[in-house]
Formats: structure tokens, sequence, C-alpha cells
């Protein structure tokens, strides 16, 4: 799982809309809003971080949006990492599947 | 994971957000964010890509990295990151990271045909040891060399420097900031006499106009281009330029874009120069008081590879090489350099391509008088589309934007100026334009010199790891600097040799001829990264020369290696960088590297406890050694010496050059750890802080000279300090007395860099009296002619060809392909293809099609839409793809000057494949 924090900057005016549509959108939740400045925060939920970045370019073209970026980014369990690291110390028990295919070629 | 645990982790995320975002929350929000946050370990970290140097913030449990964020107390970023820093912790969890060392393998040895095969480090460096000592018997000290990096942290490129330079007597290094920094370098040297540039990032805050030649902020700066967006959008008066080859994101954001063909920066500028004379917008107070006028000679070649007897040549590429001896000039040169068409011009001073010699105004004047509106404009116009009348009128608005004396101005530059055959003149020309005005070297004016790596500037600028520099603005053939280094190391006179050492380009081509025939790679990826690269691979795989690549991923160098290192990355070692605005910041150790990985620091310190003084201080012969003061080809020998100064021939480098008494008084653990590990130390278990101990060791180089540095521990409590760090305070705009406590009081303005501050004087064609005049606390301005590219498209390659960075990608790709989102977001290079090229070529957008020059082919997919715009007659591509491998095609043609390779313009021809 995967969670990022993004501000969302709008038209102050645009505000009630902009976040109203955020909220709608599946794995997102508003958290904060300030008005005077027009800033948004949302919480991102994704399985991955590749559904995440396509999640963020979601936001991006909700109307009213004029900039969204992560500012956060938890991956603690992100499998793509456990898996990763579990290969590793397999890997690093000095067996021959060390070598990536690449280098065996 | 629980429900409660999930929202609970939402709460605290969001609650961290906002207040970065600047929000003010209440105090249950707050403590819901450190709440969730309770058993992590927050410390801050730099950014490992680009130069910009953003802040921060990394969050570790249980030895992992857990959460990313950016570090709002860091001046740079302010909190924000770009998609490629944002995945700086991720980098490090690939599945196909190396973890112990793999050596090419036959019946249980050694074998350079073998397979790679695990073996222990003590195997590794077995093997290492025995290949160099195999090289240095047959070739001498200049038989090795090492391939470093702007990536090294600046202690790992220091101990690297003081290997080669002090141990084994060899300026045999050179980092890969010679095909990205090197000609800024050349051009602070010639103008200023000392590197680096003179203002900072908050001149984007503070100017009205900023002008990009060449840098494509918007994909490759990111962080910055945030900074100057808000500035346009927040002052309508803001002005920003765009000047490129070919339409880029940085258009988007840009008030006016002017695509210029290839080379003609060199003529835009001069035009520049001659409106400023023209409109009498020369600022004389400053030029009379500060500056002086100097040309230098045209007949330098394109840094090729002479090769009249065509041994090192493909036979398509021998025209392209012939030019590097003999070039006719074209109408444009003819024009520009007061020279007739056609005229054959012998390059007789490659030798010596950076003399230079003061000239009178006058001679400035007439200099640039051939660059008139018409005749640039003529020559300059990139796209085919656009009127020339439109043109014109962008040009003059270019000048109107620098002459108005209500305007500040900020001009940027990256790749597309230092990359370049000229690199290191356009770098010289756009001060000129900027010293004519006055506007330099105050808030908000001035010429900045961005960087494209993250320690380009900290590491291999300052510390001096080009095989011709030794720290802060020293030099090899300078005997004063020579001696002064020799003192700090407490090495004996005369040990670093006075012969400056392979560049770059030179040292691929020393392994191609066999005058080096061992070599060790850190922290960059040489045989993916050097153009013409068909050549370099062939030239590696020789049966003679052994190739150690010190390496995290498995890229292309280190496919063509003999021996593979694997590497501590990033978050995984103690280190610091420099960034373009000479801010030094430090980083700990956070989490530890994988497996038998461990850090470049500790490979150089480990491999110097296999050697001794005795091995290298003896009598060396060293082919065309000449200098005053030494028998021609020979290094004296300097044991008599070091034996006066309490030696022995038995001692090991390890000993002699950094476990030295001083040194070991930093002991590790240190309070600065705060708990933490230090895998360099605790390897070595002798029970020193190596990195505080070897910044220590550095520091004094640049202090009292303009260039001076904070102690260790300051840089811990701090997001960085810019240099010059003087009684606790960082730096801010060099050369102004408001601002730089160096500059002489009463002297307003003072460019107080040392170098190349003595110069003959001549007219514009040549030295007329050769006595040098000294010219203290001046900067030069440069008159620089037009120069026409070495190779330009004809009947048969009849295509421009660029190529660069992608925003997701970092330079070869070795680390950003391994997170999936970026490899996901752009897994393959594309080749952007204006529509009407494709459309004569019978192609359409995604066709395969062969990318084929004098020098390579690959295959590659058209794109005719997307985030570039071609003009017509020119196609880029980017190189971080190793499967698309473009410097096959790229020519290795460089400024003769700066030696840096020129990957902005080729000719080729596409065709279906």
């Amino acid at each position: 799982m995967n969670l990022s924090g993004i501000v969302v900057i709008c038209q102050p005016q645009n505000l009630t809309t902009v976040s109203g549509a955020l909220a709608e959108l599946p794995g997102v939740e508003v958290h904060f809003e300030d008005r005077d400045q027009g800033k948004i925060i949302v919480v991102q939920e994704a399985l991955s971080i590749a559904a995440e970045m396509n999640g963020l370019l979601r936001i991006k073209a909700v109307p009213g949006v004029i900039l969204a970026d992560m500012l956060y980014h938890y991956f603690e369990e992100d499998p793509e990492i456990l898996e990763g690291l579990q290969a590793r110390q397999s890997r690093s028990m000095g067996e021959l599947d060390i070598v990536p295919p690449t280098l065996s070629s | 994971m629980t429900v409660s645990r999930r929202n609970f982790l939402k709460a605290g995320i969001a609650a961290s957000t906002a207040s970065m975002a600047g929000l003010s929350l209440g105090p249950a929000s707050l403590a819901s964010a450190s709440e969730a946050e309770k058993d992590w370990k927050w410390d801050k970290g730099v950014c490992r890509f680009c130069g910009t140097g953003c802040g921060l913030m990394l969050a570790t449990k249980d030895g992992r990295v857990v959460a990313q964020k950016g570090d709002v107390e860091n001046s740079v970023n302010r909190g924000w990151q770009c998609v490629k820093g944002y995945f700086n912790a991720k980098i490090m969890y690939g599945q196909d990271r190396l973890t112990q060392p793999l050596m090419r393998m036959k019946d249980g040895k050694f074998h350079k045909e073998g397979n790679f095969v695990p073996v222990s480090w003590e195997q590794a460096f077995d093997e290492m040891e025995r290949q160099f000592r195999r090289s240095y018997a047959e070739k001498g000290p200049e038989g090795v060399a090492c391939f470093g990096s702007g990536q090294w942290t600046v202690q790992e490129g220091y101990a690297m420097n003081k290997l080669f330079k002090a141990g084994f007597r060899a300026n045999m290094v050179d980092p890969n900031a010679r095909n990205c920094m090197a000609s800024a370098v050349a051009g602070f040297y010639s103008t200023f006499g000392t590197d680096e540039p003179a203002g900072t990032y908050d001149d984007i805050e503070l100017t009205d106009t900023m002008v990009l030649w060449g840098a494509n902020m918007a994909e490759m700066h990111t962080v910055l281009w945030a900074r100057i967006m808000n500035r346009r959008l927040a002052n309508p008066n803001v002005r920003v330029v765009n000047l490129t080859t070919f339409r880029n994101m940085s258009s988007d954001g840009a008030d006016m874009e002017i695509v210029f063909k290839p080379n003609a920066d060199l003529a835009i500028l001069n035009y520049l120069a001659r409106e400023v004379i023209a409109r009498d917008a020369v600022n004389w107070d400053f030029v009379n008081r500060h500056c002086i006028f100097a040309t230098g000679p045209y007949d330098i070649g394109y840094g090729l590879r002479a090769d009249p007897e065509g041994k090192w040549t493909f036979p398509a590429e021998a025209d392209v090489v012939a030019k590097e001896l003999k070039v006719a000039l074209d109408r444009h040169e003819a024009i520009g350099q007061r020279r007739q068409e056609g005229e054959v011009v012998e390059q007789k001073n490659r030798a010596n391509p950076g003399a230079h010699w003061s000239i009178s105004f006058e001679e400035f004047k007439k200099a640039v008088e051939p660059y008139t509106l018409d005749f640039v404009a003529e020559l300059s116009k990139g796209d085919g589309s656009e009127s020339l009348e439109d043109f014109k009128k962008k040009l003059q608005q270019l000048a109107d934007l620098y002459v108005d004396q209500q305007r500040k101005v900020v001009s940027y530059w990256t790749m597309g100026v230092n990359q370049h055959t000229r690199g290191t003149w356009v770098n010289e020309q756009i001060y000129a334009v900027h010293l004519l005005l006055g506007k330099q070297s105050q808030p908000g004016n001035g010429a900045f010199s961005l960087t494209g790596q993250p320690s380009a500037c900290g590491t291999a600028r300052e510390v001096g790891t080009f095989a011709h520099r030794l720290p802060a603005d020293r030099l090899i053939p300078v005997p004063a600097h020579r001696k002064f280094t020799e003192d700090q190391w407490k090495i004996p006179a005369k040990t670093i040799s006075p012969k400056v050492g392979s560049f770059y380009a030179k040292i691929m081509r020393d392994l191609q001829d066999g005058s080096v025939t061992w070599a060790w790679v850190q922290v960059n990826n040489p045989w993916h990264t050097h153009p013409n690269s068909n050549h370099w691979i062939a030239a590696a795989r020789k049966p003679d020369n052994f190739i150690v690549v010190s390496e995290a991923y498995p890229g292309i160098s280190a496919k063509v290696a003999d021996l593979i290192l694997p590497v501590a990355m990033i978050f995984e070692k103690y280190g610091a960088y420099g960034n373009a605005e000479r801010r030094t910041q430090h980083w700990r150790e956070m989490v530890p590297p994988p497996g038998d990985a461990k850090g470049d620091l500790w490979q150089v310190l480990e491999f110097s406890k296999r050697f001794t003084v005795g091995d290298f201080w003896g009598e060396q012969t060293v082919p065309g050694l000449k200098a005053e003061g030494y028998e021609d080809n020979k290094l004296p020998s300097v044991l008599a010496d070091a034996e006066a100064m309490g030696y022995k021939p038995t001692d090991t480098l390890y000993k002699v050059l950094f476990a030295t008494p001083e040194n070991m008084q930093y002991k590790w653990p240190d309070p600065v750890a705060k708990g933490g590990g230090n895998h360099t130390s605790e390897a070595l278990g002798d029970g020193w802080f190596v990195e505080k101990a070897l910044w220590q060791e550095y520091v004094p180089f640049g202090r009292g000279i303009g260039k001076d540095l904070a102690d260790y521990d300051v840089y811990h409590d701090v997001r960085g300090l810019r240099w010059p760090v003087i009684d606790g305070k960082e730096g801010t705009w060099r050369f102004n007395e408001q601002h730089d406590p160096y500059v002489t009081k009463g002297a307003g303005f003072e460019f107080y860099g040392k170098l190349q501050k003595a110069i003959p004087s001549g007219d514009l064609d040549t030295v007329t009296d050769a006595t040098p005049v000294p010219l203290p606390g001046k900067a030069k301005i440069f008159f620089r002619p037009y120069s026409a590219p070495v190779e330009q498209p004809d009947a048969n390659y009849d295509l421009w060809f660029s190529t660069g960075r992608v925003l997701e990608h970092w330079h070869s790709g070795t680390m950003t392909r391994r997170v999936p989102e970026l490899h996901r977001s752009f897994p393959a290079a594309v080749l952007w293809v204006h529509p009407a090229d494709a459309q004569e070529r019978g192609l359409q957008r995604n066709d395969l099609v062969w990318l084929e020059s004098r020098r390579g082919k690959v295959q590659i997919r058209v794109e005719t839409g997307g985030r570039n715009t071609m003009p017509k007659g020119t196609v880029y591509a980017p190189f971080f793809d190793e499967g698309v491998f473009i410097n096959k095609v790229c020519i290795d043609a460089a400024c003769p000057i700066s030696k840096e390779s020129d990957y902005k313009k080729c000719a080729v021809k596409i065709y279906k494949a």
C-alpha cells in the first residue's frame, strides 16, 4: 500500500467545487482546506505507486486545479519493495543467481 | 495493516503535508502527525539527482526507508520535489541491485572471456591488485586511470584524487563532469580567474528577466523552474525567454521562444554585444573599472582524435575527422571571422586552444561589427516555418530585455551551451554581455551557470578531481599549487607529477591505443554515456585491458567490466554534495547497505592498504613529462625525503594518506551520528570517523582564498551553507563589495580570482606584445567568433540529431529505470521527428526506424507529438535507455579548450527498420 500527501492549489473562489470533485475520486480523501490560500490537502491511497502516479494526473485534470504535487510519500508496505528486499537477501547468501540475468548473457 | 492504523496514518500524513504546504493546524492535528510517525526516525538528506540540490526528509524504521517528504526548511526547494526526487529512496530497492563482487572467471580463475561469478572482497581485491601491478610495471604511472564522477560525495572524490595524485603519482583521474560542466569551468577561469557562479538561487525572486540558453529547465531543473514560474505568475512585469534548437516544455512557460540553428548561439550573443554598443548601453563606469577586452585563436580544432592514417577511425567517419586538422570556412564563418569563404584553415592552435590576449575596445567593436541583425537572423533562424521578420523581431526584443536599464537580468544555461564544440566560448560570451551592461554579481543580475549533477560543483570542481586540478582552484601545472598540496598532505616535494593527466575522452582513447590498461570506474557509466561508443566498447574488451566498475546496478559499463564491485547508495553512506549555488549539504548514513555492498570510499581505502609508498615513490618513467626542475620523462625518487619525514618504504598508502595520526583523532562513534551506524568506519574497524576526518583534512585548502567551508559538525545542524562561509555566515553574491567580504573596501566590485590573470596583448588576429600584463581584480570581456559545427547534415546524413535527458530519468537510467513507476512513465527512448520529415520518409508515429550516423546505428520508435516539437530537419532522442544505445550514434567532437563532448549536434539519417 502506498499513501501520499498531496497539495492541490486552485483559485480561492473555486475551492468548494474543486474540493468536492476531489472527494469524489476513488482512493482520495480531502483532509484540510485553506480558503484564503486556495489550498486543499488530500491523501491518496493506491495499491502500487504506479497507480498513485496516474492518480496524481487524475487530480491535475480536475477542472480548476492550477497545481497538484506530492509532498509526502509513505511506502512502508510496498509489495514491490518487499519483494526486492527478499530477493536481495536470498542472493546475499552467496547463491549463484546473484548474477543478474543481463550480466550472464 | 488494520483499518484503524491506516486511518491513523492518513490523518498523520495529511497533517504533515498541510504543515509543509503552509496551512496552520490546530494542536490535535499536529499531535496526530507526530503520533502516526512515532517509531520512525526522520533525518535530512539531499537529492541524489540533478545539480539543484533539493533538501529531502527521509523516515527510517527497522533499517529501511519507509517515507520521504520534501524538506520545508531547505531554502533551495522549500518542501517541493520533482518526480525524480520523489523516488530517491526507491532507487535503492531495485530487483537487480548488485550485492556481491562479481568477476569474470573460467576454471576458478580470472579470465577476460569468462562469465561473471560471485567472489569475495578478498578475491576481488587480489585480482584488482595483481592487474594494477601489471599495468603499472608495464606502462608506468600513466598506465592506470580512474573515471570519476560529479556524483561522488566530496569525501569519495577527495580520497580517490589523493590516492592517484599522491599515492600512485598519476594525475589520471577525470570525472564525467568533464562531459557536463567542463566548458563552464573553462569559462569561469578565463573570465573571472576562479570557478563557480557569483549569484545564488535567490536571484530568481529578485530579478525581472530570466533568459534560458540551451537549458530546458522545465524538465531538467524542475524545482528551480517551479520557482521561476511562481515568480512569473505573481509579477506581470517578469519576462522569461527560452533559447533552444527545438520547442521543449520550457517554451510552455516562457514569454518568448527563440528556436535557433545549432552553434548559432555564438552569433546571437555577438549580435547582443553589438547591440549593447550600438545602443550606447555599455556601462562604462563598470567596464572601465572592472573589465578588460580579450580574444584568442580561432583555429583550435574540434576535440576529435587527429588521425591522418586512419588508425582509430571508421572509414565512414574519416571525412569529418579530417576536419580536425584542416577546415574550409563556410560563408557565415567567413563573414563572422572577417575572412574569405572557402579559405582552408589549418587548425594550428590545437595544442593551446585556450591561449588568449587582451585587445582594445576598438578592436572588440570591430570584431562584433559584422554581427548585424540581418546577418545573424539569416544565419540563426532554426525553424523553417517561422518568418525571417518574426525571428528578427524576437532577436530585437531579446536585446531590448538585456539592454533595458530598468531591468535586472539573469541568464541560465546548461548542456546546450556546455556540450558544444565551442562551449567555453559561449560561456565567455554570455559573461561578456552581462559585463558590458554591468549586470553581474548583483542581487537579481548575473550570468548563472546551472549544473547537471548533484556534486559537479562540490566534488568534481571544488575538490579538483580532474586530470589538471587540485583542491580549491589549484592546478597541476602550477608549481606553487603542487607544493601547497604536498605540504597539506604531508608528502615529500615532487611526489605529485607536474604532468596533466588524461581527460575523460583521452582515457577512452588511451584504452584504445593501449597506453592505459587498467581503469576504475566509480559513480558513473562511461561506456553508456561517452559518445561514439562503438570504439570504446571494443577498447574495453581488448585482452590487455582490465576494467573495474563500482556499481549499484548492472548497466552497460558493468557489462563491459572485468570486475564489478557492489556499492552502497546515497543514504546507505555518509556524504556531502555541493550544488550549483555553492551550497554544501551533508547527510548521515540512514540505512545499512544490502548484502556485501560497500561504499566507494571504503573501496578506495581498502584498496590503498595493498600498496606501500615504496611501490610508487621511487623514480618513475613518465613519457612526455616535461617541466621546469624535472629531468624529461622522469619523476624523481622521493623516498629519501619521505624517510626524512618519518615514513618507511614499507608504510602502506592507507597509513600515509588516509589513516594518519591527525585523522585517527576523529573517533568513531561520534555524537553527530546520534546513535546511527557508519558502515565505512565499522568495516575498516580501526576506530576513526572517516568522512569527518577527510572533511577536516580537506577544508584548509579553500580557507582564506574565497572558498571557505565550515567545520564538519556545523553542516549537520543546518540545511547546507553556501561558500565562502566566513565568521559562521554563508556567502551570497561574490565579487560585490556589499555582499562579499573578500572584495577590497571601496572597490565596488572586484573579480579577485587569480588564474589566467596575466596575459599578453594583441589585435584581433594575433599577439603583438608577448609581455604578460597583470590584471588584478578584473574580469575579461571576450570576443569569440561564429564557428560552424564540424559535422552538418548533407545529402547522405540529412538530419540534425541532438540528445539529452527526459524528466523521468537520470543520465543512463541505471537508477531511475529500477523504479517501476518512473520506468513505466517513460519506458523506452523515442525519436522526436517533425511530422513532415516523417512523412517524406514514409514514416508514421510508433514506426521502428534505424537512426544512423557515420559512427553507428540504433533502432528506435518514431514520435511525432508529445512534449518536444522539432523544427523540420532536426530529430531528438534521450540517452537514458540502454536498449536504444544513442551514444553509438553521437559524435565525439568536443570543445578543444574544455574537452567537453558535444552531444547536441551531429548528422544522421533515419529509415524504416
